[in-house]
């Protein structure tokens, strides 16, 4: 195990990669170096892969011109299939909130993604984000509805209502997810905040 | 309502702590530092998530705790709580973060439990509710208005579950607008369509202000009933106290949460071109005061030391009175080292209180020389040493 003070015991490249290593999230320098002192001892190939694998993420994705989602190429698969709706817009603000919704099967549209939410606090404003870049696709494509897919907390809430303020006037149906309680759960232990949202937003039968 | 048991593992100097708790009067008693007003603020921490006297949660749990293979120190506040609606069991643990090396850093997490259901913080809020009474009250009537909005925001959380959330998200609705301001101030931004990004938050913070604001109005005016004619039973004046609401805006006479959230956000329109300079929200609740008259004499900048106990006296009863009023059910009273701060006449009132029926209360004290036998006899009695409770 290593400390700062030992570190000039440790030979310059070793050190370079615990120190890289010791820049990744939710990696200390203990963690660091174990795993440098595994790829020391294990087969070169290992190596190589691991430092290829890495290379090839940095070069080859992209995100794609269109929704800005993470992709390989110009444009990502959803964009490039004839078969999506292209009518339809679903606005999320991460990437992994697309494979979210594409979990569930239930949507057919595109997306675009935002990379972010406006929050003041944490220094992320509307410029920030990929806001005009939706409204050109909104003015660019036949869209017809855009569904905003944003995180149900005031952030998110904040991000969806400078969205529908820009989008108003371009003529475009902007709908909200709506909030709700659980599958599978019981009005016995929801939330009131949750509960409250699930009573305002109840339908007709 | 009454604690039945109250029941710490390594908070403060306690290693472990079960107690039985009688409705009445428990009198917990000992030298300096040995651990009693750490049993009144387990109480007032089960029932607000705060301590009266530190920030950091973390300096709650005992400083020789010691963790279990791969878990961390931590402290356990465990009470069950007979109330008019029937018996709940309440539960908060903090526990030290240690980072990936083991080493405990200056942070901890919270667990909370109620009928011993994983809870959120703002959940336990009201389940128990309580009303403290300190020496250091006094900054109630002549320190900054903080200590005046906190009095006021810490009995409303107790007795509405829904002022507790709507004043969480007022208060971070406020750092986000701050912070928007802030960006156009310092000139990190161009200040191009002010109007729209500020919409949303001036919209929230209207709504959220509003409802804050009116139930802060409807408070005090029922406070007014309540603590103006106890000042004038404590103090043996003629001329009740009188609680006013300063607002940082003009309300026009508005009283409902939705007339009230207009008015905030007309307001905000009408201060934006300062806001942008200063780069702060300069209106709404979290700049309002209160101010304390008699007669025409403001207490807060003229009252005698004598009026200003007074005073602190009778809100803080009114504060307990307001708790009943609202609900029915009696808050349980946690006096620190307070009776012997008292002059008779004060005392005697306090006295009076403390000995209604189906009152509990809980008072710490280093000498059992100042209290009258009848009082001794009256109340349980625990002898305080080195984070240990003797029954005597």
């Amino acid at each position: 195990m290593t400390s700062r003070s030992d570190n000039n015991l440790i030979v310059e490249p070793v050190a370079r990669l615990i120190e890289e290593f010791g820049k990744l999230p939710g990696i200390g320098p203990k963690t660091a170096s174990r795993l440098t002192f595994f790829l020391l001892r294990a087969e070169e190939e290992q190596s190589r892969a691991l430092a290829e694998a890495i290379q090839a993420m940095r070069e080859q994705v992209t995100l794609c011109t269109r929704c800005f989602n993470i992709t390989v190429g110009e444009i990502c698969p959803v964009c490039a299939s004839p078969t999506r709706d292209q009518t339809k817009i679903c606005v999320v603000e991460e990437p992994l909130d697309v494979l979210a919704i594409e979990r569930t099967g239930a949507y057919r549209g595109l997306y675009h993604v935002l990379h972010g939410h406006i929050a003041p606090l944490e220094g992320t404003y509307r410029e920030d984000l990929k806001i005009d870049e939706l409204l050109a696709r909104v003015r660019g494509e036949p869209v017809d509805e855009v569904i905003l897919a944003t995180n149900p907390n005031t952030e998110g809430e904040a991000t969806a209502f400078l969205l529908l303020k820009d989008l108003a006037p371009l003529g475009v149906r902007v709908t909200r997810l709506s909030r709700g309680l659980p599958t599978g759960g019981d009005l016995e232990w929801a939330d009131p905040d949750t509960l409250g949202s699930a009573l305002e937003g109840r339908r007709e039968l | 309502m009454h604690v039945t048991t109250l029941s710490l593992r390594d908070f403060r100097n306690y290693q472990r702590l079960d107690l039985q708790l009688s409705p009445g009067i428990t009198l917990l008693y000992g030298p300096n530092a040995a651990g009693k007003t750490s049993v009144l603020e387990a109480l007032y921490y089960l029932a607000t998530t705060r301590s009266p006297r530190i920030t950091a949660d973390r300096e709650l749990v005992r400083w020789e705790a010691e963790g279990e293979a791969g878990v961390t120190p931590f402290a356990r506040v465990a009470a069950e709580v007979q109330r008019l609606a029937g018996r709940v069991r309440l539960e908060v643990i903090v526990q030290r973060r240690a980072d990936e090396d083991g080493q405990l850093t200056n942070t901890s997490t919270r667990i909370v439990r109620i009928e011993k259901r994983p809870a959120r913080a703002l959940d336990l809020v009201g389940q128990l509710r309580v009303v403290l009474f300190t020496p250091a009250d006094l900054t109630l009537v002549d320190g900054p208005p903080a200590e005046r909005r906190r009095y006021l925001d810490i009995t409303l959380s107790q007795i509405d579950p829904h002022y507790v959330r709507t004043l969480a998200h007022y208060q971070k609705l406020v750092q986000q607008r701050n912070s928007l301001l802030r960006s156009w101030r310092e000139r990190r931004r161009p200040p191009r369509a002010v109007d729209d990004e500020l919409a949303y938050w001036d919209q929230e913070l209207s709504a959220a202000g509003g409802y804050v604001l009116a139930e802060r109005l409807r408070a005090v005016a029922e406070l007014n009933q309540i603590a103006g004619p106890l000042f004038c039973a404590i103090s043996g004046g003629e001329t009740p106290l009188t609680v006013t609401y300063q607002p940082s805006l003009e309300l026009g006479g508005l009283a409902d949460s939705g007339g009230l959230a207009a008015r905030i956000g007309q307001a905000l329109r009408a201060t934006r071109r300062e806001e942008l300079a200063r780069g702060q929200t300069l209106i709404g609740p979290h700049r309002d005061d209160l101010a304390f008259t008699v007669g025409t004499v403001n207490l807060g900048r003229y009252g005698s030391r004598g009026q200003q106990r007074s005073v602190t006296l009778a809100l803080k009863l009114g504060e307990a009175a307001l708790m009943r009023q609202r609900s029915g059910d009696t808050p349980v009273l946690l006096l620190d080292d307070l009776l012997s701060e008292l002059d008779a006449e004060r005392r005697a009132h306090m006295l009076e209180v403390i000995q209604r029926p189906g009152q509990q209360t809980l008072l710490t004290a280093t000498d059992l020389a100042d209290f009258s036998p009848e009082f001794l006899a009256a109340s349980t009695r625990l002898r305080v040493e080195g984070g240990r409770v003797y029954p005597s």
